[in-house]
């Protein structure tokens, strides 16, 4: 067993020219503000320049296949990337980009070729930012129940309904959607996905206004949204995957939303509140001397390290192409559980200081307060806690007859 | 990056299993539970000529000289039975405990004894404080003649009614040092009695002024013109630390039995007309069980791993044990609730992990102990 990363003398030298590039092309003046809403359009802004430079190099989707404007990478490539990127305290894709992410390893399964060619460049070169669009007042965790109907009508596809808790600020250029296209059909077998351009007529974007716009791993969102379609006549040759055969399209979406892809990292903010502890005193000690506060400690390094190995092993899984079963829901499932533990963890600790944002009287410049508001919102973005044991416990094979596989991933 | 096994560590896998499987099956473990008679005993003997017992011993003193991991995947088998000791005791700590603190005569004299089981050592450490510190030892070795008469009480010692021989942690007459020496379970002076109960394998030693010889102090450590017996304690703290992972892995195999036990049953056990697993409230259990048990996977995998390449792994060692005690503990737990009443006869199996949950829960330090260590080996 190998629990790290090794790097060839191909990678260091790999690392040498990622370095130098990142050292060039990195803009100035990028910054990391504690809650993702207050990222600025022009911050914004300068995360897509970024994503198109990248994307030029083939190093925004470092894996994903040349032939459709990826890098076509291994993932020997992918992790020295991640690791440099991360440096910088920014991810790949440097900008929230779920459509793209999801989308896009959907389209490479279930697309077309004439698809793949149309729509795979944009995203892996970075030109276009991608929403996905499952949720809706009706369909939360009961995904299969989406009621926002396609209808065929000539060459197009006429949309209307509502997703809600979606997308990010500054707009999108598509929006990677699941809709109803035979509402009098069998479940499973009625919904169709579409790559729907933002800019069609009938689409309007209203901002949500919640308890925290973060929560989601990857880059922050911003702040969620209601969209809605109001007889929005998209192209049939959006539509990915074939009419009616949308819930196959989602087991690859949702496969890769589950946590099945699993990632390489520490916990910042574990990192942070440790930091915290040893540098900060009461009654003229580091807090982290505190025979309570070791406790509170020692249970978040717990649940922090168990995550990291987690999200570990199924990076190694998915790269090395092991069998996978349950464990990707079983990889958000702790994510979302452990992170609310320890959000109370830091509460314990540090007490109201945990609750402000206020320059002399809160903790860590705002990042803690945040922190306390997006663990309560994280546990529901891609499937709630409960749905993630649902999940397991079909890969297991005790929910059901049959033993439920995992999606296919490309 | 690869957390797979090595091919060879896959045989050994599938190995230990076939021989699990048929030298210890679920009626000789309930005999061996029910009269206590693990070692000597035929399986023992079979465990013994297999040569695993000297897994972490060097080829160069008779072993296998495998790696940390490899032991680690031998010792998941053993847990899966659960074998009962002494193969933790011997193979692992008393092993590595000669190895840190022998010289160099007695690991060529021991080694290749404990390596094809004709010794089987148990380690004695603890007594009535029962700290795993060297506070807590309290045993004496006084001088007499040219060598010492060592006298105390050692409780809660694992497997000891299974030794040929006992290491004991003992402390010099003037109390300066704490050490250790190696004493025959036969010698005169000395008494076993095991402690009856819930526990599994525990028992009392008395040290009623035994005499040993110089040669019985393991010396490896001591600095010269100083006490044989200095050095002793450290040797032994590092052979733990050592030791650790490897029982962390026994809690693995443990709990990886217990999982699939849960599952089968919960897959073939029906009342109201249906498996038991299509309820929610079952699968709550048995989800519960399997994040236990890869939570123990993972963080003693990981801390075998830092073993083997020579990385700084106090924090990954208590890590593995706060957790994997835990999760073994737990995930017994979570079966009785899966199993209810089937759970709690002595004849299904269950029970055996769930004494082996409770008696390796606090073996070599309890939760709450690593957890202190661990906050020191984060420098907080």
């Amino acid at each position: 067993m190998d629990f790290e990363p090794r790097y060839t003398a191909e990678q260091e030298a790999f690392r040498t020219e990622v370095q130098e590039w990142l050292h060039e092309n990195i803009p100035a003046g990028i910054e990391h503000p504690a809650d993702s809403i207050d990222l600025t359009y022009e911050q914004y802004q300068l995360r897509r320049d970024l994503g198109r430079r990248l994307g030029e190099k083939g190093w925004l989707w470092p894996t994903a296949p040349e032939e459709y404007g990826g890098g076509g990478l291994t993932v020997d490539h992918s992790v020295v990337l991640e690791e440099e990127i991360d440096g910088y305290n920014l991810s790949l894709p440097p900008y929230y980009d779920s459509g793209g992410r999801l989308g896009g390893n959907s389209i490479l399964v279930w697309g077309s070729e004439e698809q793949k060619q149309e729509f795979l460049p944009k995203i892996f070169k970075g030109e276009i930012r991608t929403w996905q669009l499952l949720t809706e007042p009706e369909a939360g965790s009961d995904l299969a129940n989406a009621k926002t109907s396609a209808r065929r009508d000539g060459d197009d596809y006429v949309i209307n309904g509502q997703k809600v808790y979606v997308g990010s600020a500054h707009g999108s250029d598509y929006m990677w959607t699941i809709t109803c296209t035979d509402p009098e059909g069998d479940r499973h077998h009625n919904l169709s996905w579409f790559m729907v351009p933002s800019d069609l007529p009938g689409i309007s974007v209203f901002p949500m206004d919640l308890l925290s716009s973060a929560g989601e791993s990857g880059a922050g969102s911003g702040v969620k949204n209601i969209v809605y379609f109001d007889n929005v006549r998209v192209p049939a040759r959006n539509l990915i995957g074939g009419e009616n055969e949308g819930w196959k399209v989602a087991t690859t979406h949702l496969e890769l939303e589950h946590g099945t892809g699993g990632k390489i990292g520490r916990n910042w903010i574990v990192d942070r509140i440790f930091e915290y502890c040893k540098t900060n005193n009461r009654r003229g000690e580091p807090l982290s001397k505190d025979v309570d506060v070791r406790e509170r400690l020692i249970d978040i390094y717990i649940d922090a390290e168990i995550g990291r190995l987690f999200q570990l092993r199924n990076y190694w899984m998915r790269h090395s192409g092991a069998h996978i079963t349950y464990e990707g829901p079983q990889a958000s499932y702790f994510r979302k559980q452990s992170g609310l533990r320890i959000a109370t963890g830091i509460l314990d600790i540090l007490g109201p200081a945990a609750l402000t944002k206020d320059s002399q009287w809160g903790a860590g410049e705002g990042h803690i307060e945040a922190h306390q508001r997006a663990a309560i919102i994280a546990l529901h973005p891609g499937g709630t806690t409960d749905i993630q044991k649902v999940i397991m416990s079909r890969r297991i094979g005790i929910g059901r007859q049959q033993r439920e596989r995992a999606g296919a991933l490309a | 990056m690869d957390l797979s096994l090595t091919e060879e560590q896959e045989m050994l896998k599938a190995a230990v299993r076939r021989f699990v499987d048929t030298e210890y099956p679920k009626e000789t473990l309930l005999e061996l539970a029910a009269t206590g008679q693990n070692a000597p005993s035929e399986p023992w003997s079979k465990l013994a000529a297999t040569g695993w017992l000297g897994i972490v011993i060097p080829t160069e003193y008779g072993g296998e000289g495998g790696s940390f991991t490899d032991a680690g995947v031998l010792f998941e088998e053993l847990g899966r039975g659960p074998v009962p000791g002494p193969h933790l005791s011997s193979a692992a700590l008393g092993a590595l405990t000669i190895l840190e603190a022998g010289t160099e005569e007695q690991k060529r004299s021991l080694l290749p004894d404990v390596a094809a089981g004709r010794r089987t050592i148990s380690l004695a450490i603890t007594e009535a404080d029962y700290q795993w510190d060297e506070s807590d030892v309290q045993a004496i070795a006084a001088p007499d003649g040219d060598g010492y008469r060592i006298s105390g009480t050692k409780v809660y010692v694992y497997d000891a009614a299974a030794a040929t021989d006992i290491i004991c942690a003992v402390r010099t007459e003037n109390r300066q040092h704490v050490g250790l020496a190696l004493i025959p379970a036969d010698a005169p002076g000395v008494s076993i009695r095991k402690l009856e109960g819930f526990a599994w394998n525990l028992a009392e030693v008395r040290l009623d002024g035994v005499q040993i010889g110089q040669s019985a102090v393991l010396s490896g450590r001591a600095m010269p013109g100083s006490s044989p017996f200095s050095g002793g304690w450290l040797a032994l703290e590092q052979a733990v630390a050592t030791a650790i992972p490897l029982l962390c892995a026994y809690q693995v195999g443990g709990s990886q039995q217990v999982y699939e036990m849960s599952v089968e049953y919960s897959r073939t056990r029906i009342q109201f007309g249906t498996p038991i697993g299509r309820f929610q409230r079952v699968q709550d259990h048995i989800i519960n069980l399997v994040n236990e048990l890869d939570s123990a996977r993972w963080t003693t995998y990981e801390a075998l791993w830092k073993l083997d390449t020579e990385r700084e792994a106090a924090d990954s060692v208590h890590l593995a044990k706060t957790v994997s005690s835990a999760a073994y503990y737990n995930a017994c737990n979570h079966a009785h609730e899966v199993h209810a009443g089937v759970g709690s006869t002595t004849e299904y199996g269950l029970t055996l992990h769930t004494t082996a949950s409770r008696t390796l829960y606090q073996f070599l330090g309890d939760p709450k102990f690593h957890r202190r260590r661990l906050a020191d080996a984060l420098g907080l």
